[in-house]
């Protein structure tokens, strides 16, 4: 059965949707729940990792570094949930890094606009144009944080399925919307889509064992194949090659390493200067 | 039972989705012959209606205002359409066109960039490269178009209701989508949506017959009593009352027709 990824422009809209389309279908109902588990495992506070999911990296709040590896670890946790299938998934970010996967609905959810303008800022909203205004402050930011975290844009609706307004139709046949959408075709599980979710979840859970060390890791996987990418000095390639391969040799279900190095030119350009 | 206007780029399936979802409900499907019913009805060539709903304004236009007047124009015709009910209007910003109808399903169909490129390049027979520019430059000009005239990007999701992404989602899934959400309550015409949609039919058939040479006129209509607003000064409100008053014999529905001068225009005005 497909996996449902809801995103919103309100944690609360989205929330409501997901939780209702998970009781209507009869799927687990994941959301960031989940986080308490995480912050047990890594030792982080869960605010911390509420803000990497929330906040752009600033001087005052979370460095880059640290919001990376924040959400590597969410998203390690949210991959291994959505490997049980039967799941609608909200509030992780999920509709960024789940991409490829065929038996993936993805639906943005959009709150009726006063309601949300009310969420966004509690004193008492003047006009409709104030209310468009901070909306409009809001998606702003969001856009910068989806693209600083994955590279995308997720205001943007191609990187949707389907996208709907609760400007005018109600909750719950936007969740009849969503079920019935679920059902077609396209959205049941194939191996070759099964497959890429677990590479995915692989590829995560290396990432998470290397990140410590070598922050700067892109890591994929085929079958139990992990390539990853890193950069590095001419001379430090090869100890650095095999202290990679060691780690994530160690990586359950990993079955080969391979490690592409290539030069930091940076680096590289600062050490000959010295 | 419902009005749905179904925004797409080029070859974005949306006009697929519009006829099979028109046929379905069996509702008329509406697109090029709003600009026919406009080309007849002020003797203007269709033409001239397409560069001015396609292309975005220059800045002689800005001046000259000639765009306005021809939107006014193919407003009406597309009010006149609108008022019939149970209509799938898929031609070009339907969704700004059709502002203050009030049961109006706004849809956009989106496409993948590669899949549209293919379409084009199919049907022009061009290289996959210049049919990219194609559709680069005509999505611009679209953009252009409704953020110069309405301030509002076509781009923009929180316009639409809905939007559906033809790639895993099919033609005949967007269809179902669309139909399935034209049947919700909210869409459904009322008899006093069934007014209003009257009313604002009468605004545009005047502000239509006024915007050449008025076209900073504001036109509102309650029950088919109609208040034209302008700005303008005493010589000007004088030939635009002679011209209401020939108005309200040539158009059908007129109660009564007002013009206020000196009073700013209702946000709501046309």
């Amino acid at each position: 059965m497909p996996i449902i990824i809801i995103s919103s422009d309100s944690y609360r809209t989205g929330r409501d949707i997901g939780e209702k389309t998970a009781q209507t279908i009869g799927y687990d109902y994941v959301d960031r729940d989940i986080l308490p588990p995480v912050c047990e495992k890594y030792g982080v506070q869960e605010e911390k990792l509420l803000k990497a999911l929330e906040e752009t990296p600033s001087f005052l709040g979370l460095s880059s570094k640290l919001r990376s590896k924040y959400l590597a670890y969410i998203q390690e946790a949210t991959l291994g949930q959505l490997l049980d299938d039967n799941v609608v998934c909200h509030g992780l970010g999920a509709h960024l890094y789940v991409l490829g996967v065929s038996h993936a609905l993805k639906v943005r959810v959009l709150s009726e606009p006063e309601s949300l303008a009310r969420e966004l800022f509690s004193e008492a909203l003047t006009s409709p144009d104030k209310a468009r205004k901070i909306i409009k402050r809001y998606e702003e930011q969001r856009k910068n944080w989806s693209l600083s975290a994955f590279n995308l844009d997720e205001t943007d609706p191609s990187n949707y399925d389907m996208v709907i307004s609760l400007a005018q139709i109600d909750p719950d046949e936007a969740v009849k919307t969503i079920v019935d959408t679920a059902a077609y075709r396209k959205f049941q599980p194939m191996t070759y889509s099964i497959r890429c979710l677990q590479d995915k979840e692989l590829a995560s859970r290396v990432r998470v064992v290397l990140m410590e060390k070598f922050p700067d890791v892109k890591v994929t996987a085929d079958r139990g194949t992990v390539v990853v990418e890193t950069k590095a000095v001419k001379r430090e390639k090869r100890k650095r090659t095999e202290a990679i391969k060691e780690l994530a040799g160690s990586v359950e279900g990993v079955r080969y390493v391979e490690v592409h190095v290539t030069t930091d030119i940076f680096r590289q350009a600062a050490e000959s200067a010295r | 039972m419902a009005i749905i206007t179904i925004s797409r780029g080029s070859y974005s399936k949306g006009k697929e989705v519009a006829e099979k979802v028109a046929e379905r409900l069996g509702y008329e499907c509406v697109s090029r012959d709003v600009l026919l019913d406009a080309s007849d009805r002020f003797n203007i060539p269709e033409v001239k209606l397409v560069r001015a709903i396609h292309d975005a304004p220059s800045v002689l236009d800005r001046f000259k205002h000639g765009k306005q007047i021809f939107i006014a124009y193919i407003r009406s015709a597309l009010m006149c359409r609108v008022a019939n009910d149970n209509i799938v209007y898929h031609g070009l910003a339907g969704h700004v066109l059709l502002t203050g109808v009030p049961n109006v399903l706004k849809v956009r169909i989106i496409a993948d960039m590669e899949d549209r490129v293919k379409a084009e390049m199919e049907r022009e027979g061009i290289s996959a490269e210049d049919a990219r520019i194609l559709l680069q430059k005509d999505d611009e000009e679209r953009r252009k178009w409704t953020k110069t005239l309405y301030g509002v990007d076509p781009w923009d999701i929180s316009l639409y209701d809905l939007v559906v992404h033809i790639n895993k989602l099919t033609i005949s899934d967007a269809v179902d989508c669309v139909c399935q959400a034209a049947s919700k309550e909210a869409f459904k015409t009322t008899e006093s949506y069934r007014r209003k949609i009257k009313n604002l039919g009468l605004a545009c058939q005047v502000k239509a017959a006024l915007v050449d040479p008025f076209f900073d006129v504001g036109v509102t209509c309650e029950s088919g009593n109609v208040v034209i607003y302008t700005g303008a000064g005493e010589r000007q409100v004088n030939k635009l009352k002679k011209r209401a008053k020939e108005l309200e014999k040539e158009i059908e529905g007129i109660n009564n027709l007002e013009v206020h001068a000196g009073v700013p225009i209702p946000e709501d005005a046309l």
